[in-house]
Order: structure tokens, then C-alpha cells, then sequence
């Protein structure tokens, strides 16, 4: 009988839509420690936020293995040579701009 | 519609000060420092490499894109998802460092600046082309709950552990590719920044111009949403 007030007590601390709104600063331990307390007494009865917060952390987990595109060689070089072109350009416009001014 | 104002817009005169000579409206310099983790060289290294760089040196400008370019690229393909555009992106990006690497004023890390560069330049090329047209309603995908506070649809399924087993690693990352693609355009950015380059909320903040908690926001609402979709895909319902 007291365990069950206890739990409801819990239950009424934090509601399921608050550790929804409240688990993304709890896996970054970014809670106080009051409200992380509240919020592991509601996990602690509550299997339905259990589940939603595996599925959160586990949705962080795979977002994070995406793999990127590496860059491709040919690609890698197409940009270093329209680079190195408009380096030149620029540099020969300021020789020019320099020797213009000088005569 | 697709808005992307708070990651353009200038916060200080400073940084409007700058805006008219960057790329998409970037400033290197307001932002602190990036994380040690990320770093390519050491600190003294890289002030060296930028010093040259601000004196037209060839070499150090080769260096930087040498460290900086595989790394950029994938954000940039990322956010975009066009190799054509990617290669655009990354040109402009560099030759802006090029062009404006007098600007720099040592007030952040240099990674902290390209980032920068390249995440408005991404989202600068979208907003121009109007090529994000796959508007999805996030709202689908959240979780939903009774005026009382508890979930909407109970049991709530925990398929964290299925996951791996009901999709070979190539269909994972087509699905997850597939889901990240449906994010408005800057909230897939700091989706990439937190989640796959390792950034920190203020570090992300610091690179997008977006304020720390507009950062915790986004990132919050695109985990619910991705965690949706995927829950979809297995079979389960998103609330």
C-alpha cells in the first residue's frame, strides 16, 4: 500500500509528456539533481518512458554511425585546380596593378 | 516554407560589420573555442599556418585545405546531398578563407570558422535554389500524450535492441540518410554537428549563430522526429 502511494506519488511528480521534454538534458546529465531524481523515480515505474528513453538514446546512437561521404579524388582535385587557377589570376592582376602604377 | 533565419542573421555589429565580405553572411572570429578533439594541429601550429596564410602563402592555404577539406565535404554533402553542390560549396568556402583570411582574428578556433563557412554556404545554396521541397510535418513523427500527461498509444514499444538485427548496416544508414533528409535544412545541421561530428551545444551555437537553447530545441525536436521515423519503419507507431 505504501510502496503503490509512493509510485503514484512518482508518477504525479513528473509526468511521461515531461520526461519526453526532459531527456534531452538527462543524457546530457544536464538535470539538477532534484529533477534527475524525480525523473529516475518515474523510469522506475513507468516501462512506457523506459521504452521511449531506449529508443531515444538508441536513435542518438545511429544518427551518429551515418556515414559521410568521403571526398573523392577526382573531386578533390577539381577544387584544389579551380583554386590554384584563380590564386594565379588574382596574383598576376596585382603584379599587373603594381607595375601599372609604377610607370 | 523553409526559414533559416536565425543562422544568417548577424548578432552584433561586429559581425555585421563582416557579413557584406563573407560568404553567406559569416564571421570567423566571433566564436570561442572549439573542441580540443577536433583539433587537426596544435594551437601554435595553427596560428603559424594562419599567419602565412594571411600573407598569401600558398603552401599554408594548400595545408589548411589538405586538413580541413575531407572533413567539410561530408558536412557539406550532407546537408546537401548533391555531389555538383557539395564541390561548389567547398570551392567557395575555401576561396573565401583565401580572400578573407586577413579577417580572421584569432578569436575562435579555425575550425570553428569553416564550419561556419560551409554550414551558411550549404544552407545559403538551398535557400537560393529552393531545393529543400520535402516539406515533412515533424508533428507526424513526435510522441503524443493524453491531457493527463501519460502516452498517447501505450505500450510504448522499446525497439532499440531490434534494430540492428532486423536491418543489415546498409539499409540502416539508407534509412537513417533517408530520414536525416527529411530535417528542415538547419536542423539537419546541427543534427550533423552534435551527432556525427561530436559538438557540443555551445561549440554548435558558436558555429550556426543560433543561440544555445534554439541549438537544444532543434537538435530535441529532429531526435524526436528521426526516433519517429525509425519507429515507423519498424512497424510502430511514432507516438
Amino acid at each position: 500500500m505504501v510502496k503503490r502511494k509512493a509510485a503514484a506519488k512518482a508518477l504525479t511528480n513528473k509526468t511521461c509528456r515531461q520526461i519526453s521534454d526532459l531527456v534531452f538534458d538527462y543524457l546530457n546529465e544536464k538535470l539538477t539533481p532534484a529533477t534527475k531524481r524525480d525523473f529516475e523515480q518515474h523510469l522506475s515505474i513507468c516501462p512506457d518512458c523506459v521504452s521511449f528513453l531506449n529508443t531515444y538514446r538508441k536513435t542518438v546512437a545511429v544518427t551518429g554511425s551515418v556515414k559521410v561521404q568521403q571526398l573523392p579524388p577526382k573531386v578533390r582535385e577539381n577544387i584544389l585546380g579551380f583554386l590554384r587557377k584563380r590564386i594565379r589570376r588574382v596574383g598576376a592582376f596585382l603584379i599587373f596593378l603594381v607595375a601599372y602604377l609604377a610607370a | 516554407m523553409t526559414t533559416f533565419a536565425p543562422i544568417t542573421e548577424p548578432r552584433s555589429s561586429v559581425e555585421t560589420n563582416f557579413v557584406a565580405a563573407t560568404v553567406g553572411g559569416l564571421e570567423p572570429s566571433l566564436c570561442g573555442r572549439a573542441s580540443s578533439g577536433r583539433r587537426r594541429s596544435s594551437g601554435k601550429d595553427e596560428s603559424a599556418l594562419i599567419e602565412r596564410l594571411k600573407a598569401g602563402d600558398q603552401e599554408s592555404f594548400e595545408t589548411i585545405f589538405n586538413l580541413y577539406s575531407p572533413k567539410l565535404y561530408g558536412v557539406a554533402q550532407r546537408i546537401l546531398g548533391e555531389v555538383a553542390d557539395t564541390e561548389e560549396v567547398i570551392q567557395d568556402v575555401f576561396w573565401t578563407v583565401y580572400r578573407k583570411a586577413k579577417s580572421f582574428r584569432g578569436n575562435s578556433q579555425l575550425s570553428t570558422w569553416l564550419y561556419r563557412l560551409t554550414i551558411n554556404a550549404a544552407l545559403g545554396k538551398i535557400r537560393r535554389e529552393k531545393k529543400h521541397s520535402k516539406e515533412v510535418e515533424y508533428e507526424e513523427y513526435l510522441p503524443k500524450f493524453q491531457d493527463d500527461g501519460h502516452h498517447m498509444v501505450r505500450p510504448v514499444v522499446d525497439w532499440s535492441d531490434t534494430l540492428d538485427e532486423k536491418y543489415a548496416k546498409q539499409e540502416m544508414q539508407d534509412l537513417l540518410a533517408q530520414a536525416l533528409d527529411q530535417l528542415k535544412p538547419v536542423d539537419k545541421s546541427v543534427v550533423m554537428l552534435s551527432d556525427l561530428e561530436g559538438m557540443s551545444d555551445r561549440e554548435i551555437a558558436k558555429t550556426t549563430g543560433l543561440t544555445v537553447s534554439a541549438v537544444k530545441t532543434r537538435l530535441h525536436r529532429a531526435r524526436l522526429f528521426l526516433r519517429g521515423n525509425l519507429a515507423v519503419h519498424l512497424g510502430y507507431s511514432a507516438a
